[in-house]
């Protein structure tokens, strides 16, 4: 404990935890109307004046980026299944929306929502299939998902093959804005919503120990899928719009593996399992991206790298969550933990509490301590 | 076996000839045990007795290769683990299993089985009701102030107190305990003591557990099976059990 406030002693005099956790628990009573203040000021730019041009385009995306980033962690942060097969959802709404409108002349909403539909009920027939597995073999498996529908794509006729869609009689800027945007604040609204109910929990529970989950009655392939098709049914939306905002889609860019890779490290870096987490990391690191890609041009992807090692390095909870466990580390002597310990215990009590409060948390997910009977 | 015994009626459980094999390793060999309403049951034996085993096939984390397993009537042999669980069957681990990452709070409001599985009670929050029943029981065992920390942070022995009034959360039929004495402090051991009975007494609790710890287990338990090499070898009060020539020699020793 003592090494600990040495190390943050410039921290703590500059933002003492105290403070932060004030700010969270000013951030969890007003969570709604937090929620609803940021889509206005979301909302204000195109009316004052910004309608077209690079910065319309790089807010539009950075919204684009937080709806994956937000759906990549229902089920890789919030349920803990990390998969790098999201974008597969992203390239199903892209072709579904791409097709529609340009081989059916379906309009732009029916489009959408059509793209949103079919990546729902994809995910749900591969989420029965691959949700089975867990870790390492869910991960591999996703992957395998993403690069099947990617080379599929690029052998259909339908799909224009390996030169793609180009699409025309694109809307303003502006329709696009509003539309990744009033996508983000509807998931926003809806993981929100969900992470107080017991199906939330339930998510959370999985996370933290599946096979506990299922001892409790819970039919966990159930939760996974529903949480999964949700996932889809943002990530296709996003995807269903990109076609045209994009004005062309091909295997490369509606399946595009770098894209999945990116929006993990957003998640990762906000802080998985949180609701604001992955939109404050995709905000953040599509900034810095796009700085560095005018900058520095093709530095890019070192720079996604670099930034994902020093997250998972130093910030492996990551903003959010590194803010949240720093303003709680007091929480647990303050709140009774030692008294209740004492009452109990024999004097062993003290050391089981400080090393519970350094590593508990990240070993009793996943340490399996099966002795022999 | 089917010649039931008197009061067979109000068993809880029962498990006829239960075998469960590992390759050549048969870890359950044909048992069958019966527990009633109201009763605190305990299951002893050496290591690798199979005692553990058994409760795996109970609550169907492992398929019993023989024999059938029956909760209040209903035979749940082949039913998948989670529907047995949401059948009454609630369970306790060896190691302690609890959900880390989550708060004390949500811990117990997950293990509430009211609120169900259907989309409403899904998709609603907490009641004010359910909000109270868990300050009840955090306040019952002295861990009140730490509702909202995150259950990872707890001392084990606090994790453990956690996992029983998760279990007492979910109001189940029968609960299985293995080992719930196992590596908490003596004075801890007081508390759980009177904690399992007063969940027998008031809450009308059914408990089938696991224990090496023979000073507590004589002490809590109506009746006692005794397992060897997965056989049952005896069963009876703690008195008869101490006394019986058979456990001595397996597996309590002389003194």
């Amino acid at each position: 404990m003592s090494t600990e406030s040495d190390d943050n002693g410039l921290l703590r005099s500059v933002l003492p935890p105290e403070r932060v956790d004030q700010l969270f628990d000013l951030c969890g009573a007003h969570g709604w109307k937090l929620i609803l203040a940021s889509a206005v000021v979301g909302a204000l730019p195109p009316l004052f004046g910004l309608r077209e041009g690079y910065m319309m385009t790089v807010i539009s995306e950075m919204f684009l980026f937080a709806i994956l980033a937000l759906s990549w962690d229902i089920v890789g942060g919030q349920t803990g299944y990390p998969s790098f097969g999201n974008m597969a959802f992203f390239g199903i709404g892209a072709y579904t929306g791409a097709i529609l409108l340009k081989d059916f002349a379906v309009s732009f909403p029916l489009a959408v929502v059509s793209a949103g539909v079919f990546a729902t009920v994809f995910a749900a027939i591969i989420g029965l299939i691959v949700l089975r597995l867990r870790g390492h073999y869910f991960a591999i498996a996703t992957l395998g998902v993403l690069l099947a529908a990617q080379q599929i794509s690029r052998n259909l006729e339908i799909t224009g093959g390996a030169s793609g869609k180009i699409l025309f009689d694109v809307p303003p800027g502006v329709v696009f804005y509003y539309f990744f945007l009033g996508v983000l604040v509807a998931e926003i609204i809806v993981v929100y919503y969900l992470s107080s109910t017991r199906f939330g929990f339930i998510l959370n529970a999985i996370r933290d120990d599946e096979g506990k989950a299922t001892a409790m009655g819970f039919n966990t392939t159930y939760y996974k899928t529903a949480a999964w098709m949700l996932a889809a049914l943002f990530t296709g939306l996003a995807g269903g719009a990109y076609g045209l905002f994009n004005t062309f889609i091909d295997p490369q860019t509606a399946y595009n593996g770098a894209w999945n890779v990116e929006l993990i490290a957003m998640a990762l870096m906000g802080g998985t399992g949180t609701v604001a987490g992955p939109v404050i990391g995709a905000f953040g690191l599509h900034t810095v991206i796009e700085y560095v890609e005018t900058a520095f041009v093709g530095w890019q992807l070192v720079m996604l790298g670099l930034a994902v090692i020093v997250t998972v390095i130093g910030f492996p909870k990551g903003v959010v969550g590194t803010l949240r466990e720093y303003a709680n580390e007091m929480d647990y002597y303050e709140r009774g933990g030692m008294a209740a310990t004492d009452a109990a215990a024999d004097g062993s009590g003290g050391s089981d509490v400080a090393a519970s409060t350094t590593d508990a948390a990240d070993s009793d997910a996943d340490t399996e301590v099966t002795r022999d009977e | 076996m089917t010649a039931a015994t008197a009061n067979a009626d109000d068993a809880v459980l029962r498990t006829e000839g239960i075998t469960k094999r590992f390759g050549g390793l048969t870890a359950v060999d044909s048992v069958d045990v019966e527990v009633h309403e109201g009763e605190i049951v305990g299951l002893i034996g050496p290591n690798g007795a199979g005692k553990s085993t058994l409760f795996n096939c109970i609550t169907g984390t492992l398929t019993a290769d023989e024999g059938r397993v029956t909760l209040q009537g209903q035979d749940v042999t082949d039913w998948p683990e989670y529907k047995i669980a949401r059948a009454g069957l609630g369970r306790m681990f060896q190691e302690t299993r609890i959900f880390g990452g989550m708060s004390v709070r949500k811990n117990l409001l997950l293990a509430a089985q009211e609120g169900g599985a259907d989309i409403g009670g899904l998709l609603r929050r907490p009641d004010d009701s359910l909000l109270a029943r868990t300050n009840e029981l955090l306040e019952y065992v002295d861990l009140g102030g730490l509702a909202e920390t995150r259950a990872g942070r707890l001392s084990f022995g606090q994790q453990k107190l956690i996992e029983f009034v998760m279990a007492l959360m979910s109001e189940p039929e029968l609960l299985l305990m293995d080992e719930p004495a196992g590596g908490i402090n003596p004075s801890m051991l007081e508390n759980l003591i009177e904690y399992i009975r007063a969940a027998n007494d008031e809450e009308e609790a059914t408990i089938f557990l696991i224990e090496h710890n023979m000073d507590f287990v004589m002490e809590i338990a109506d009746r006692i099976y005794v397992l060897a090499h997965g056989e049952r070898i005896a069963e009876g009060t703690p008195e008869e059990i101490q006394n019986d020539e058979r456990v001595i020699n397996a597996y309590l020793g002389r003194e």
